[in-house]
Protein backbone atom coordinates (compact mmCIF):
# COMPACT_ATOMS: atom_id res chain seq x y z
CA UNK A 1 0.00 0.00 0.00
CA UNK A 2 1.32 3.43 -0.88
CA UNK A 3 2.40 5.85 1.81
CA UNK A 4 -0.28 8.32 0.77
CA UNK A 5 -3.02 5.72 1.24
CA UNK A 6 -2.33 5.05 4.91
CA UNK A 7 -1.61 8.58 6.12
CA UNK A 8 -4.25 11.23 6.78
CA UNK A 9 -4.32 13.50 3.76
CA UNK A 10 -3.46 16.66 5.64
CA UNK A 11 -0.46 15.07 7.33
CA UNK A 12 0.70 13.58 4.06
CA UNK A 13 0.51 16.98 2.38
CA UNK A 14 2.51 18.53 5.18
CA UNK A 15 5.22 15.89 5.06
CA UNK A 16 5.53 15.53 1.33
CA UNK A 17 4.75 19.04 0.14
CA UNK A 18 7.63 20.88 -1.41
CA UNK A 19 8.31 24.21 0.27
CA UNK A 20 7.40 27.41 -1.54
CA UNK A 21 11.00 28.20 -2.42
CA UNK A 22 10.48 31.87 -3.18
CA UNK A 23 8.83 32.39 0.21
CA UNK A 24 11.48 30.31 1.91
CA UNK A 25 14.21 32.30 0.24
CA UNK A 26 12.71 35.64 1.28
CA UNK A 27 12.27 34.49 4.87
CA UNK A 28 15.51 32.64 5.36
CA UNK A 29 18.05 34.73 3.47
CA UNK A 30 18.33 37.40 6.21
CA UNK A 31 18.65 34.70 8.89
CA UNK A 32 21.46 32.88 7.12
CA UNK A 33 23.15 36.13 6.13
CA UNK A 34 23.12 37.41 9.71
CA UNK A 35 24.21 34.04 11.06
CA UNK A 36 27.40 34.46 9.04
CA UNK A 37 27.78 38.10 10.15
CA UNK A 38 27.60 37.14 13.81
CA UNK A 39 29.75 34.06 13.22
CA UNK A 40 32.51 35.70 11.18
CA UNK A 41 32.09 39.45 11.46
CA UNK A 42 31.57 42.13 8.86
CA UNK A 43 33.73 40.45 6.23
CA UNK A 44 33.34 40.14 2.45
CA UNK A 45 33.02 36.35 2.73
CA UNK A 46 29.54 36.67 4.27
CA UNK A 47 27.78 37.05 0.93
CA UNK A 48 29.70 34.23 -0.67
CA UNK A 49 29.12 31.85 2.22
CA UNK A 50 25.43 32.70 2.29
CA UNK A 51 25.22 32.00 -1.43
CA UNK A 52 27.09 28.73 -0.95
CA UNK A 53 24.65 27.68 1.76
CA UNK A 54 21.63 28.30 -0.44
CA UNK A 55 23.28 26.58 -3.39
CA UNK A 56 23.88 23.49 -1.25
CA UNK A 57 20.35 23.59 0.10
CA UNK A 58 18.95 24.06 -3.39
CA UNK A 59 20.91 21.09 -4.69
CA UNK A 60 19.86 18.93 -1.76
CA UNK A 61 16.24 20.08 -1.53
CA UNK A 62 14.94 16.72 -2.70
CA UNK A 63 16.45 15.20 0.43
CA UNK A 64 14.76 17.70 2.76
CA UNK A 65 11.99 16.17 4.82
CA UNK A 66 9.79 18.56 6.77
CA UNK A 67 8.95 15.83 9.27
CA UNK A 68 12.60 15.45 10.26
CA UNK A 69 13.59 19.06 10.82
CA UNK A 70 12.16 22.50 10.44
CA UNK A 71 13.36 24.14 7.30
CA UNK A 72 15.27 26.91 9.07
CA UNK A 73 16.99 24.33 11.27
CA UNK A 74 17.96 22.28 8.21
CA UNK A 75 19.22 25.36 6.36
CA UNK A 76 21.22 26.58 9.34
CA UNK A 77 22.79 23.17 9.82
CA UNK A 78 24.11 23.56 6.27
CA UNK A 79 25.27 27.10 7.12
CA UNK A 80 27.09 25.83 10.21
CA UNK A 81 28.97 23.29 8.10
CA UNK A 82 29.82 25.91 5.51
CA UNK A 83 31.13 28.21 8.26
CA UNK A 84 33.17 25.44 9.83
CA UNK A 85 34.73 24.51 6.48
CA UNK A 86 35.48 28.15 5.82
CA UNK A 87 37.14 28.72 9.17
CA UNK A 88 39.17 25.54 8.78
CA UNK A 89 40.26 26.49 5.26
CA UNK A 90 41.14 30.00 6.40
CA UNK A 91 43.40 28.57 9.09
CA UNK A 92 45.01 26.13 6.66
CA UNK A 93 45.70 28.80 4.06
CA UNK A 94 47.22 31.32 6.42
CA UNK A 95 50.86 31.73 5.38
CA UNK A 96 53.22 30.72 8.15
CA UNK A 97 55.15 33.97 8.03
CA UNK A 98 51.96 35.89 8.72
CA UNK A 99 51.00 33.79 11.70
CA UNK A 100 53.02 35.86 14.13
CA UNK A 101 51.22 39.00 13.05
CA UNK A 102 47.77 37.59 13.72
CA UNK A 103 46.46 38.55 17.12
CA UNK A 104 44.77 35.92 19.22
CA UNK A 105 41.62 38.03 19.00
CA UNK A 106 40.84 40.14 15.96
CA UNK A 107 39.82 43.06 18.17
CA UNK A 108 40.21 43.81 21.84
CA UNK A 109 37.33 44.85 24.07
CA UNK A 110 39.05 48.20 24.46
CA UNK A 111 39.09 48.65 20.69
CA UNK A 112 35.45 47.81 20.57
CA UNK A 113 34.68 50.33 23.27
CA UNK A 114 36.14 53.20 21.32
CA UNK A 115 34.53 52.27 18.05
CA UNK A 116 31.63 54.35 16.85
CA UNK A 117 28.31 52.57 16.32
CA UNK A 118 26.67 49.91 18.45
CA UNK A 119 26.92 47.54 15.50
CA UNK A 120 30.66 48.02 15.26
CA UNK A 121 31.05 47.67 19.00
CA UNK A 122 29.03 44.50 19.13
CA UNK A 123 30.80 43.10 16.06
CA UNK A 124 34.13 43.71 17.72
CA UNK A 125 33.03 42.18 21.00
CA UNK A 126 31.61 39.07 19.34
CA UNK A 127 35.06 38.44 17.90
CA UNK A 128 36.43 38.14 21.41
CA UNK A 129 34.23 35.18 22.31
CA UNK A 130 35.41 31.57 22.15
CA UNK A 131 34.40 29.78 18.92
CA UNK A 132 31.65 27.67 20.48
CA UNK A 133 30.08 30.62 22.27
CA UNK A 134 30.25 32.73 19.16
CA UNK A 135 28.54 30.06 17.09
CA UNK A 136 25.71 29.82 19.62
CA UNK A 137 25.42 33.62 19.67
CA UNK A 138 25.25 33.58 15.86
CA UNK A 139 22.46 31.00 15.91
CA UNK A 140 20.55 32.81 18.65
CA UNK A 141 20.95 36.48 17.79
CA UNK A 142 22.06 36.36 14.15
CA UNK A 143 19.69 33.68 12.89
CA UNK A 144 17.04 34.20 15.56
CA UNK A 145 16.76 30.54 16.57
CA UNK A 146 15.19 29.47 19.84
CA UNK A 147 17.26 27.60 22.43
CA UNK A 148 15.26 24.49 21.64
CA UNK A 149 16.00 24.72 17.91
CA UNK A 150 19.68 25.36 18.66
CA UNK A 151 19.68 22.29 20.88
CA UNK A 152 18.27 20.19 18.04
CA UNK A 153 20.82 21.58 15.62
CA UNK A 154 23.89 21.26 17.82
CA UNK A 155 23.14 18.23 19.95
CA UNK A 156 23.74 20.21 23.15
CA UNK A 157 21.07 20.21 25.83
CA UNK A 158 18.69 23.15 25.96
CA UNK A 159 19.73 24.00 29.51
CA UNK A 160 23.39 23.86 28.56
CA UNK A 161 22.75 26.25 25.70
CA UNK A 162 20.88 28.58 28.03
CA UNK A 163 23.82 28.61 30.42
CA UNK A 164 26.45 29.20 27.74
CA UNK A 165 24.44 31.98 26.13
CA UNK A 166 23.76 33.63 29.47
CA UNK A 167 27.48 33.70 30.28
CA UNK A 168 28.39 34.93 26.80
CA UNK A 169 25.86 37.75 26.99
CA UNK A 170 27.09 38.64 30.45
CA UNK A 171 30.66 38.80 29.13
CA UNK A 172 29.61 41.08 26.30
CA UNK A 173 27.57 43.24 28.66
CA UNK A 174 30.55 43.64 30.98
CA UNK A 175 32.73 44.72 28.08
CA UNK A 176 30.12 46.95 26.40
CA UNK B 1 16.29 41.80 30.64
CA UNK B 2 16.60 43.96 27.53
CA UNK B 3 18.47 42.11 24.81
CA UNK B 4 17.72 44.45 21.92
CA UNK B 5 21.31 45.70 21.87
CA UNK B 6 22.36 42.16 20.89
CA UNK B 7 20.62 42.66 17.56
CA UNK B 8 22.68 45.71 16.72
CA UNK B 9 24.99 43.78 14.43
CA UNK B 10 22.15 42.57 12.22
CA UNK B 11 22.00 43.95 8.72
CA UNK B 12 19.60 43.58 5.83
CA UNK B 13 21.17 41.67 2.94
CA UNK B 14 21.88 43.99 -0.02
CA UNK B 15 18.78 43.89 -2.23
CA UNK B 16 20.57 43.65 -5.58
CA UNK B 17 22.78 40.82 -4.38
CA UNK B 18 19.78 38.99 -2.87
CA UNK B 19 17.85 39.25 -6.14
CA UNK B 20 20.85 38.15 -8.17
CA UNK B 21 21.30 35.08 -5.98
CA UNK B 22 17.59 34.26 -6.17
CA UNK B 23 17.68 34.35 -9.96
CA UNK B 24 20.85 32.29 -10.02
CA UNK B 25 19.28 29.60 -7.86
CA UNK B 26 16.09 29.61 -9.87
CA UNK B 27 17.93 29.24 -13.16
CA UNK B 28 19.95 26.32 -11.90
CA UNK B 29 16.73 24.33 -11.90
CA UNK B 30 15.48 24.42 -15.48
CA UNK B 31 13.61 21.31 -16.67
CA UNK B 32 15.67 18.65 -18.42
CA UNK B 33 13.97 19.15 -21.77
CA UNK B 34 15.28 22.70 -21.95
CA UNK B 35 18.86 23.25 -23.05
CA UNK B 36 19.95 24.58 -19.71
CA UNK B 37 23.42 25.83 -20.48
CA UNK B 38 23.70 27.48 -17.09
CA UNK B 39 23.45 24.17 -15.29
CA UNK B 40 26.29 22.95 -13.16
CA UNK B 41 26.45 19.70 -15.05
CA UNK B 42 25.85 20.79 -18.62
CA UNK B 43 27.28 17.55 -20.05
CA UNK B 44 24.67 15.55 -18.28
CA UNK B 45 22.02 17.93 -19.50
CA UNK B 46 23.35 17.80 -23.03
CA UNK B 47 23.24 14.05 -23.09
CA UNK B 48 19.86 14.13 -21.42
CA UNK B 49 18.75 16.53 -24.12
CA UNK B 50 19.93 14.06 -26.74
CA UNK B 51 18.20 11.19 -25.01
CA UNK B 52 14.99 13.11 -24.46
CA UNK B 53 15.09 14.36 -28.02
CA UNK B 54 15.16 10.80 -29.25
CA UNK B 55 12.65 9.75 -26.64
CA UNK B 56 10.47 12.70 -27.42
CA UNK B 57 10.04 11.62 -30.99
CA UNK B 58 8.88 8.31 -29.59
CA UNK B 59 11.39 6.24 -31.47
CA UNK B 60 12.01 3.61 -28.86
CA UNK B 61 9.97 1.21 -26.64
CA UNK B 62 10.36 -2.37 -25.10
CA UNK B 63 13.72 -3.23 -23.51
CA UNK B 64 14.88 -6.59 -24.84
CA UNK B 65 18.48 -6.38 -25.91
CA UNK B 66 20.68 -9.43 -25.44
CA UNK B 67 24.46 -9.41 -25.27
CA UNK B 68 24.65 -11.74 -28.23
CA UNK B 69 22.97 -9.14 -30.36
CA UNK B 70 25.66 -6.54 -29.79
CA UNK B 71 27.54 -7.54 -32.91
CA UNK B 72 24.51 -6.52 -34.94
CA UNK B 73 24.52 -3.09 -33.40
CA UNK B 74 26.14 0.13 -34.44
CA UNK B 75 28.04 2.00 -31.75
CA UNK B 76 27.98 5.77 -31.95
CA UNK B 77 30.43 7.87 -29.93
CA UNK B 78 29.99 11.60 -29.48
CA UNK B 79 33.22 13.39 -30.32
CA UNK B 80 31.85 16.43 -32.17
CA UNK B 81 29.38 19.10 -31.25
CA UNK B 82 27.27 21.15 -33.60
CA UNK B 83 25.26 24.12 -32.39
CA UNK B 84 21.70 24.57 -33.64
CA UNK B 85 19.51 27.52 -32.66
CA UNK B 86 16.17 26.23 -31.50
CA UNK B 87 12.65 27.57 -31.56
CA UNK B 88 11.61 28.28 -27.94
CA UNK B 89 7.95 27.84 -28.90
CA UNK B 90 8.68 24.32 -30.04
CA UNK B 91 10.48 23.52 -26.81
CA UNK B 92 7.50 24.82 -24.89
CA UNK B 93 5.24 22.63 -26.99
CA UNK B 94 7.42 19.64 -26.12
CA UNK B 95 6.99 20.51 -22.49
CA UNK B 96 3.27 21.05 -22.87
CA UNK B 97 1.27 19.06 -20.39
CA UNK B 98 -1.31 17.85 -22.88
CA UNK B 99 1.48 16.02 -24.68
CA UNK B 100 2.64 14.59 -21.35
CA UNK B 101 5.96 13.30 -22.62
CA UNK B 102 6.85 11.77 -19.32
CA UNK B 103 3.83 9.52 -19.38
CA UNK B 104 4.22 8.90 -23.07
CA UNK B 105 7.75 7.59 -22.86
CA UNK B 106 7.92 6.56 -19.21
CA UNK B 107 6.79 3.00 -19.88
CA UNK B 108 9.40 2.52 -22.56
CA UNK B 109 12.57 3.41 -20.74
CA UNK B 110 14.62 0.98 -18.72
CA UNK B 111 17.17 2.68 -16.51
CA UNK B 112 20.24 0.45 -16.49
CA UNK B 113 22.44 2.63 -14.28
CA UNK B 114 21.48 5.60 -12.13
CA UNK B 115 24.21 6.78 -9.79
CA UNK B 116 22.15 9.53 -8.15
CA UNK B 117 23.37 13.10 -7.74
CA UNK B 118 27.06 14.02 -8.22
CA UNK B 119 29.25 13.49 -5.17
CA UNK B 120 31.93 15.87 -3.94
CA UNK B 121 35.32 14.23 -3.39
CA UNK B 122 38.42 15.37 -1.54
CA UNK B 123 40.88 15.54 -4.44
CA UNK B 124 41.44 15.04 -8.14
CA UNK B 125 43.17 11.75 -7.30
CA UNK B 126 40.04 10.48 -5.60
CA UNK B 127 37.98 11.64 -8.58
CA UNK B 128 40.27 9.69 -10.92
CA UNK B 129 39.91 6.57 -8.79
CA UNK B 130 36.12 6.81 -8.78
CA UNK B 131 35.69 7.84 -12.41
CA UNK B 132 38.22 5.31 -13.69
CA UNK B 133 40.18 7.60 -15.97
CA UNK B 134 43.13 9.95 -15.68
CA UNK B 135 42.14 13.58 -15.44
CA UNK B 136 43.40 16.22 -17.80
CA UNK B 137 43.68 19.67 -16.29
CA UNK B 138 44.29 23.22 -17.51
CA UNK B 139 47.98 24.03 -17.21
CA UNK B 140 47.08 27.74 -17.22
CA UNK B 141 44.60 29.43 -14.91
CA UNK B 142 43.71 33.11 -14.46
CA UNK B 143 45.67 34.77 -11.62
CA UNK B 144 44.59 33.88 -8.04
CA UNK B 145 42.43 31.03 -9.24
CA UNK B 146 42.33 27.83 -7.22
CA UNK B 147 40.37 24.59 -7.06
CA UNK B 148 37.52 24.76 -4.55
CA UNK B 149 35.56 21.64 -5.39
CA UNK B 150 35.95 18.33 -7.18
CA UNK B 151 32.90 16.18 -7.84
CA UNK B 152 32.07 13.01 -9.75
CA UNK B 153 28.84 11.93 -11.37
CA UNK B 154 28.69 8.17 -11.88
CA UNK B 155 27.81 6.30 -15.05
CA UNK B 156 24.29 6.56 -16.36
CA UNK B 157 22.70 4.17 -18.82
CA UNK B 158 19.22 3.66 -20.18
CA UNK B 159 17.60 1.47 -22.79
CA UNK B 160 14.58 2.48 -24.84
CA UNK B 161 12.66 0.87 -27.67
CA UNK B 162 11.14 2.19 -30.88
CA UNK B 163 7.41 2.67 -31.13
CA UNK B 164 6.13 4.06 -34.42
CA UNK B 165 2.66 4.75 -33.04
CA UNK B 166 4.11 6.95 -30.30
CA UNK B 167 6.35 8.75 -32.76
CA UNK B 168 3.47 9.60 -35.01
CA UNK B 169 1.45 10.83 -32.05
CA UNK B 170 4.22 13.24 -31.12
CA UNK B 171 4.88 14.36 -34.70
CA UNK B 172 1.18 14.99 -35.26
CA UNK B 173 1.00 17.00 -32.05
CA UNK B 174 3.86 19.18 -33.27
CA UNK B 175 2.29 19.54 -36.72
CA UNK B 176 5.03 17.57 -38.53
CA UNK B 177 3.21 15.55 -41.17
CA UNK B 178 5.85 14.94 -43.82
CA UNK B 179 8.18 12.68 -41.80
CA UNK B 180 7.66 9.18 -40.52
CA UNK B 181 9.85 6.72 -38.63
CA UNK B 182 12.21 4.66 -40.82
CA UNK B 183 10.76 1.27 -41.71
CA UNK B 184 12.01 -1.67 -39.66
CA UNK B 185 12.87 0.32 -36.54
CA UNK B 186 9.65 -0.34 -34.70
CA UNK B 187 10.29 -2.47 -31.61
CA UNK B 188 14.09 -2.19 -31.82
CA UNK B 189 16.07 -1.25 -28.73
CA UNK B 190 18.65 1.49 -28.30
CA UNK B 191 21.03 1.93 -25.38
CA UNK B 192 22.43 5.21 -24.11
CA UNK B 193 25.51 5.19 -21.92
CA UNK B 194 26.97 8.31 -20.31
CA UNK B 195 30.30 7.43 -18.60
CA UNK B 196 31.32 9.02 -15.29
CA UNK B 197 31.77 12.80 -15.46
CA UNK B 198 34.28 14.71 -13.34
CA UNK B 199 33.71 18.36 -12.49
CA UNK B 200 36.46 20.58 -11.11
CA UNK B 201 35.32 23.94 -9.81
CA UNK B 202 37.74 26.83 -9.73
CA UNK B 203 37.29 30.17 -8.06
CA UNK B 204 39.26 33.37 -8.05
CA UNK B 205 38.73 37.08 -7.68
CA UNK B 206 38.22 37.61 -3.93
CA UNK B 207 35.03 39.40 -2.97
CA UNK B 208 33.35 38.81 -6.31
CA UNK B 209 34.49 35.28 -7.05
CA UNK B 210 34.87 34.41 -10.72
CA UNK B 211 33.73 30.84 -10.95
CA UNK B 212 34.72 28.30 -13.53
CA UNK B 213 33.50 24.74 -13.85
CA UNK B 214 35.55 22.31 -15.89
CA UNK B 215 33.94 19.04 -16.95
CA UNK B 216 35.43 15.97 -18.58
CA UNK B 217 34.25 12.48 -19.44
CA UNK B 218 34.86 9.70 -21.92
CA UNK B 219 32.58 10.13 -24.95
CA UNK B 220 28.94 9.18 -24.37
CA UNK B 221 27.78 6.20 -26.41
CA UNK B 222 24.58 5.36 -28.23
CA UNK B 223 24.12 1.77 -29.39
CA UNK B 224 21.56 1.38 -32.16
CA UNK B 225 20.41 -1.48 -34.39
CA UNK B 226 22.73 -1.73 -37.41
CA UNK B 227 21.36 -0.46 -40.72
CA UNK B 228 19.23 2.29 -39.25
CA UNK B 229 19.39 5.48 -41.29
CA UNK B 230 20.51 7.83 -38.57
CA UNK B 231 20.15 10.88 -40.80
CA UNK B 232 16.36 10.34 -40.92
CA UNK B 233 16.23 10.14 -37.16
CA UNK B 234 18.43 13.23 -36.97
CA UNK B 235 16.12 15.08 -39.32
CA UNK B 236 13.16 14.19 -37.13
CA UNK B 237 15.04 15.43 -34.08
CA UNK B 238 15.92 18.71 -35.77
CA UNK B 239 12.33 19.26 -36.85
CA UNK B 240 11.11 18.54 -33.34
CA UNK B 241 13.46 21.27 -32.13
CA UNK B 242 11.90 23.66 -34.62
CA UNK B 243 14.51 23.75 -37.38
CA UNK B 244 12.78 24.64 -40.69
CA UNK B 245 11.99 21.76 -43.05
CA UNK B 246 14.55 22.44 -45.82
CA UNK B 247 17.32 23.39 -43.42
CA UNK B 248 16.73 20.25 -41.35
CA UNK B 249 16.91 18.05 -44.44
CA UNK B 250 20.16 19.62 -45.71
CA UNK B 251 21.70 19.61 -42.29
CA UNK B 252 20.71 16.01 -41.53
CA UNK B 253 22.25 14.81 -44.78
CA UNK B 254 25.51 16.67 -44.22
CA UNK B 255 26.22 15.77 -40.61
CA UNK B 256 27.99 12.62 -39.36
CA UNK B 257 25.39 11.45 -36.87
CA UNK B 258 27.63 8.62 -35.65
CA UNK B 259 29.96 11.05 -33.91
CA UNK B 260 28.06 14.29 -33.49
CA UNK B 261 25.88 15.64 -30.75
CA UNK B 262 23.50 18.45 -31.57
CA UNK B 263 23.66 21.22 -28.98
CA UNK B 264 20.40 23.19 -28.98
CA UNK B 265 21.14 26.88 -28.52
CA UNK B 266 18.35 28.70 -26.69
CA UNK B 267 17.26 32.19 -27.69
CA UNK B 268 18.82 33.58 -24.50
CA UNK B 269 22.28 32.90 -25.89
CA UNK B 270 23.96 36.09 -27.09
CA UNK B 271 26.19 34.35 -29.59
CA UNK B 272 27.72 31.04 -30.53
CA UNK B 273 30.58 30.19 -32.78
CA UNK B 274 32.61 27.27 -34.01
CA UNK B 275 36.22 27.61 -32.89
CA UNK B 276 39.22 25.32 -32.43
CA UNK B 277 40.63 24.12 -29.12
CA UNK B 278 43.94 22.26 -29.42
CA UNK B 279 43.31 21.88 -33.14
CA UNK B 280 39.93 20.22 -32.56
CA UNK B 281 36.53 21.73 -33.43
CA UNK B 282 34.74 23.30 -30.49
CA UNK B 283 31.60 25.29 -29.77
CA UNK B 284 31.72 28.54 -27.83
CA UNK B 285 28.42 29.85 -26.48
CA UNK B 286 28.11 33.26 -24.84
CA UNK B 287 25.11 34.19 -22.78
CA UNK B 288 24.16 36.43 -19.89
CA UNK B 289 21.55 35.31 -17.40
CA UNK B 290 19.50 38.20 -15.94
CA UNK B 291 21.44 40.15 -13.29
CA UNK B 292 24.46 37.92 -13.70
CA UNK B 293 27.84 38.17 -15.30
CA UNK B 294 28.39 37.29 -18.95
CA UNK B 295 29.12 33.59 -19.16
CA UNK B 296 31.02 31.51 -21.67
CA UNK B 297 30.58 27.83 -22.30
CA UNK B 298 32.99 25.79 -24.40
CA UNK B 299 32.45 22.21 -25.58
CA UNK B 300 35.05 20.16 -27.38
CA UNK B 301 36.62 16.73 -27.62
CA UNK B 302 40.12 15.44 -28.26
CA UNK B 303 38.67 12.18 -29.58
CA UNK B 304 39.35 10.34 -26.32
CA UNK B 305 37.68 12.65 -23.85
CA UNK B 306 34.85 15.18 -24.05
CA UNK B 307 35.43 18.50 -22.27
CA UNK B 308 33.34 21.45 -21.20
CA UNK B 309 34.14 24.72 -19.49
CA UNK B 310 31.53 27.08 -18.08
CA UNK B 311 32.92 30.32 -16.71
CA UNK B 312 32.32 33.98 -16.01
CA UNK B 313 35.97 34.76 -16.73
CA UNK B 314 36.55 36.73 -19.91
CA UNK B 315 36.06 34.86 -23.18
CA UNK B 316 39.79 35.08 -23.93
CA UNK B 317 40.68 33.62 -20.55
CA UNK B 318 38.20 30.77 -20.90
CA UNK B 319 39.63 29.87 -24.30
CA UNK B 320 43.17 30.10 -22.88
CA UNK B 321 42.23 27.71 -20.06
CA UNK B 322 40.72 25.28 -22.57
CA UNK B 323 43.74 25.51 -24.85
CA UNK B 324 46.03 24.64 -21.93
CA UNK B 325 44.23 21.39 -21.00
CA UNK B 326 46.80 18.58 -20.96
Amino acid sequence: MAFEQVMPERLTRWITAAPDWDAVYRAELPRVYNFFRYRLGDVPDVEDLTARTFEKAWRARDRYRSDVAGFATWLLSIARNVATDHIRARRMHLPLELAEEVPARSITPEDAMVQGSDAERLGGLLATLPERDRELMALKYGAGMTNRAIARATGLSESNIGTILHRAVQTLRDRW
Amino acid sequence: MDESWLSAFKKKPPADWAESLRVQLQESDMPDVLPDISNRWPFRRLITTLAILVLAVGIFSVPALRASAVSFLALFRVVNFVAVPVDPGRLRALDDSHLNLERLIGDHVQVLADPGPPKSVASTNEAEAIAGFELKMPSWLPPDTKIIEVAVSGERAARVTADSKRLEEVLDTLGITDLRMPAGLDGKAVTFRVPPIVMVRFEGGGRNPRRTRFFQAPPPEVTMPAGVDSSVLGEIGLRVLGVPKDTARQFAAAIDWNTTLIVPIPPTAQSFRQIEIGGKPAIAISYQPPDESPTTMLLWSDGVRVFGIQSIQSYEQVVAMADSVR
